[in-house]
């Protein structure tokens, strides 16, 4: 048999596991001593066979005694070294306090800022993944193909759901989720406003809402059922238990029998209501939504598991177009728990949203800690001639370049460490001014998994910091550096230089940043957006007011104070009462093309009451009877439908020709990120429910509370709830505004960590060249000079970092501009202003060291040695 | 005997060195014992009682010749020390003297 057959010998992963493990010495006399073995089982055995029972002996060998050590066979005291390197650590922080304080208080900002972003994007991504099915439920959007791209809509026809459910076997559960809105509800003598929602039969199984009481297959079974939450059960009833079966008023209209309490969603959860009603209940209150046509609840299906969703959205794309017609609108299933961060649909798919401000403010934490841990590689590798003599030493006597920069390490992960316990008592701290500012409750919890995160940011601040001054400083030359040669090289400098470049960088686009951020802000809240919301509030005319609602309107107008009132079924902002339609058409029309238009139903007098600019033609009078019904289009409609002198033409829609009486000058009544959209007026005041009063400056408070006496006498059984539309015109913006707050105070850290960072070598420079500056005194240079003299390095370095870090940041701020419409234009002065402040912080950093050193009396530093 | 103990198992590897002599190499110590037990040993254990007798001082060692079979390896030829002689008589007499002392089934 010969030897060099690959089948005859020994099994190479096996003899290659038995050589990494066994202990050297023993290696040639086992590894004969198996492969004696294994060539006598080969005459004996089948290869196979042969091979297993090697790998069998092999396996046999792993006994304590003859396993190599880790570490090698020779053993060494580690503990002893491991307290020598704490011991040298902890008095090198004693001698150098400066450059200790300044890495300490670097450090624990920087991670301070880590942590509270942590537990921010932590808890980010934990909306809506409470949910048991989570990975299951999708929620089905519509795409509407129009000619200027697809529009994706999140409201659909309410059969949706039962439809997909009934005609697709891979759908386990289905139901529809109006929207919510604000309905009083009554036990007794009990009026509660809460918020509320209609949804199908199977809602609790698709969703972990848990439930208190009542069964998860029944609770919206009956169609007069009621779940409420039992926050809303405790106001209702003052308490929790014994209230299935109990009558409560719906509007003092109806009355629906609690068949359930379900648990308040929890915070986790991006959709909130106190109450849901059923299925039934809303085809039957609201027939409307019945038609095909009109979209406005939300679908949601939990598919069966395993199910493609690219091959089941192929197959239902046909069915809303089957039953409306519409050739452009095809359903889209998407997984509901990524909407929270990815809501925004691009081209009919999901894609950026709330995860662009998770991945910034990541980015932020991390370069703001990345500065922090510059300045400790540059604050240890300048003060290398310090500890020179004890690299030295070390070297010379037998200290190997591994055993040195676990030194050096462990002195990083040391203060990295103690940074680490500052930054968390700094989290405990301000975390209720963290969690005002972002709006949650998040709270610091100690967990194995946050205990983990800690170490894992433990270990990458210490190894980032440490990394560079202990590779640098492990290699140097033992001879040099007990000679005492200053061993600084070109590279060194340059390296230093360079990481103080790259901190400013960082610092200048911060503030760059923030400046847009602000005028952006500023812009949102102080631009023209087409009509007055100033001294403006509105409430909903409910119960019995509607049906009163003009009379209602007659007595508000005679309040004092109120300067003019009229209604409306639109609030004009996002994420109010809206209403959109595909059903236009006009004269020219091209068949094939769909536009989707926002309708408003509006009351006589609301033009003017909100101050739009009417352009042509004029606005509804009381003295024409016929303009109830008739049109006023804004300028973007005329544009979109591409129609000349609009004014006393007529235009289909909601099954009627009607007249257009005129055009109103474009107004935002979404956010300032889109632009503004197709729009119409329709006078239909007695389908208008929303009262909107506009209030005499100066005098709201009476006013307000003689609205209320008017509200409550003429409507008993309601709460009169008013709201200002600039108060909710600047919630729109709720999300810029955290963004504006976090990132300043963000820039302000890093520009402040940064400066220390100036601060530490500026002053170490200083030192170490007072003798230079004493003689250059003594030979008659004046202070101007040595100040020039000292700072002209530092300047150079913060110039370098403007020029690079301006061109980034214009791309920056440009892109993030893209997200609106309507932007403030970018002006070179933000850019001037941000780098002059750049550089002025950094010269009066630097200038106060060089200032002191300037004035030293020269015989005092010349006097020594 | 008062020292380091032995355990059973070397014992009985110890002795099969003893036997061996010249021959007293890892393979043919297992071997050995194996047609004198009737059981299969594996390697590991052999060897775990050879590493452990050699570290106790009963033991001694050194490279024999390479062969063929062995992929040109060489054996490592183990030597019983004379503690370890004087150890094995130590506890054959022991043995002897409390069989002896054993009521009922005494050798006769």
């Amino acid at each position: 048999m010969s030897k060099t057959n690959k089948g005859t010998s020994p099994p190479s992963w096996s003899l290659k596991f038995l050589r990494f493990f066994l202990k050297s010495n023993y290696l040639e006399e086992i590894e004969g001593d198996l492969e004696e073995i294994y060539d006598d089982n080969l005459n004996q055995y089948s290869i196979k066979k042969a091979r297993k029972l090697y790998n069998r002996e092999v396996i046999k060998l792993l006994r304590p005694i003859l396993i190599r050590k880790m570490s090698g066979n020779k053993q060494l005291n580690y503990i002893g070294m491991f307290q020598h390197n704490i011991l040298v650590a902890f008095r090198s922080y004693m001698r150098y306090k400066s450059a200790f304080l300044i890495n300490l208080i670097g450090l624990s900002t920087g991670l301070t800022c880590t942590l509270l972003v942590f537990l921010w994007v932590n808890s980010e991504f934990q909306v809506d993944q409470f949910h048991e099915n989570s990975d299951r439920i999708y929620q089905v959007v519509a795409n509407n193909e129009t000619s200027n791209g697809i529009s994706t809509n999140f409201a659909t026809p309410a059969l949706l759901p039962q439809t997909l459910a009934e005609q697709f076997p891979e759908v386990e559960y289905a139901t529809t989720q109006s929207w919510t809105a604000e309905y009083t509800l009554s036990f007794k003598e009990t009026n509660i406003k809460a918020i509320g929602q209609y949804a199908g039969a199977d809602y609790f199984k698709i969703f972990s809402y848990e439930l208190l009481q009542g069964d998860k297959n029944q609770v919206l079974k009956d169609k007069n059922a009621v779940v409420i939450s039992d926050n809303l059960a405790i106001k209702l009833f003052g308490s929790t238990t014994d209230i299935v079966g109990k009558t409560v008023d719906f509007m003092h209209l109806k009355s629906f029998q609690v068949s359930g309490v379900f648990k308040s969603p929890p915070s986790t959860s991006s959709h909130q209501f106190d109450f849901i009603m059923t299925f039934e209940e809303f085809k039957e209150s609201r027939s409307w939504i019945l038609d095909w046509k009109n979209n406005a609840p939300s679908s949601f299906v939990m598919l069966a598991k395993g199910i493609d969703l690219e091959a089941f959205n192929v197959k239902i794309k046909d069915v809303i177009r089957a039953n409306n017609g519409e050739p452009n609108i095809t359903p889209y299933a998407t997984r509901y728990s990524d909407l929270y961060l990815r809501g925004k649909f691009k081209n009919g798919k999901p894609g950026a949203g709330k995860i662009t401000y998770v991945r910034l403010f990541s980015a932020i934490a991390f370069f703001t800690l990345a500065i922090a841990c510059i300045n400790f590689m540059n604050l240890s590798t300048a003060r290398v001639s310090r500890r020179l003599k004890e690299i030295g030493i070390k070297k010379a006597i037998g200290a190997s370049r591994k055993s040195l920069i676990i030194q050096f390490l462990s002195e990083s992960v040391i203060i990295s460490l103690l940074s680490l316990v500052l930054a968390l008592a700094t989290v405990s701290i301000i975390l209720p001014a963290f969690n005002n500012i972002v709006g949650k409750q998040l709270v610091l919890q100690f967990s194995q998994e946050f205990g983990l995160t800690l170490l894992a940011i433990l270990l990458i601040t210490g190894i980032l910091s440490g990394s560079y001054p202990a590779l640098y400083l492990s290699s140097l030359k033992p001879v040099k550096t007990l000679k005492g040669q200053s061993p600084t090289s070109w590279r060194d400098l340059f390296m230093r230089k360079g990481l103080v470049v790259f901190q400013f960088i960082l610092s200048i686009i911060l503030i760059v940043s923030v400046l847009v951020v602000y005028k952006q802000i500023e812009f949102t809240q102080k631009e023209n957006i087409g009509f007055n919301r100033d001294n403006i509030i509105y409430f909903e005319a409910e119960g019995e007011l509607e049906l009163k609602l003009q009379a209602f309107l007659e007595e508000v107008k005679k309040v004092p104070g109120v300067n003019m009132a009229s209604s409306t079924a639109h609030s004009f902002i996002e994420g109010g009462y809206t209403g959109n339609t595909y059903d236009m058409s006009w004269n020219g029309k091209d068949p094939e093309s769909v536009l989707a238009m926002e309708y408003m139903r509006v009351n006589h007098d609301l033009i003017e009451t909100l101050d739009f600019q009417i352009k042509e033609g004029r606005s509804y009078s009381k003295e024409f009877p016929t303009d109830i019904g008739s049109i006023i289009f804004n300028e973007a409609a005329i544009k979109a439908m591409n129609i000349e002198n609009p004014v006393g033409q007529t235009v289909h829609v909601f099954g009627e020709n009607r007249q257009v009486l005129g055009v109103v000058e474009d107004f935002n009544f979404r956010t300032f990120h889109e632009a503004v959209s197709p729009a119409f007026f329709i006078l239909k005041p007695t389908d208008t429910w929303v009262i909107v009063a506009k209030l005499q400056a100066g005098r709201e408070p009476e006013t307000i509370k003689e609205l209320q006496t008017l509200y409550t006498s003429m409507n008993p059984g309601f709460n009169f709830d008013y709201r200002f539309l600039s108060d909710d015109y600047a919630k729109q913006y709720a999300t810029e505004q955290r963004i504006a707050i976090l990132s300043r105070t963000f820039a302000i850290v890093a520009v402040l960590i940064s400066c220390l960072g100036l601060f530490g070598l500026a002053s170490f420079t200083v030192e170490r060249r007072l003798k230079e500056i004493g003689i250059r005194k003594i030979l008659g240079s004046n202070n101007a000079n040595i100040v020039q003299l000292l700072s002209s390095d530092f300047v150079k370095m913060i110039l370098y970092a403007i020029v690079i870090a301006l061109p980034i940041s214009y791309f920056i701020v440009d892109s993030w501009l893209q997200n609106f419409a309507y932007a403030v234009s970018l002006k070179w002065w933000f850019f001037a202003f941000s780098g002059i402040v750049a550089l002025l912080v950094a010269w009066l950093t630097v200038g106060f060291q060089t200032f002191k050193a300037a004035m030293v009396n020269p015989a005092q530093c010349l006097r020594n040695e | 005997m008062k020292k380091t103990k032995l355990g059973e198992f070397e014992e009985l590897v110890l002795m099969t060195v003893v036997v061996l002599q010249a021959d007293a190499y890892g393979v043919e110590i297992k071997r050995e014992l194996e047609d004198r037990l009737n059981e299969t040993l594996s390697v590991g254990s052999i060897q775990s009682a050879l590493k452990r007798m050699e570290e106790k001082g009963f033991l001694t060692s050194e490279f024999g010749e390479a062969s063929q079979k062995r992929g040109g390896k060489r054996k490592r030829i183990y030597q019983a020390t004379p503690h370890a002689r004087k150890v094995l008589q130590e506890m054959k007499d022991v043995r002897s003297q409390l069989w002896a002392a054993m009521p009922g089934i005494a050798t006769n």
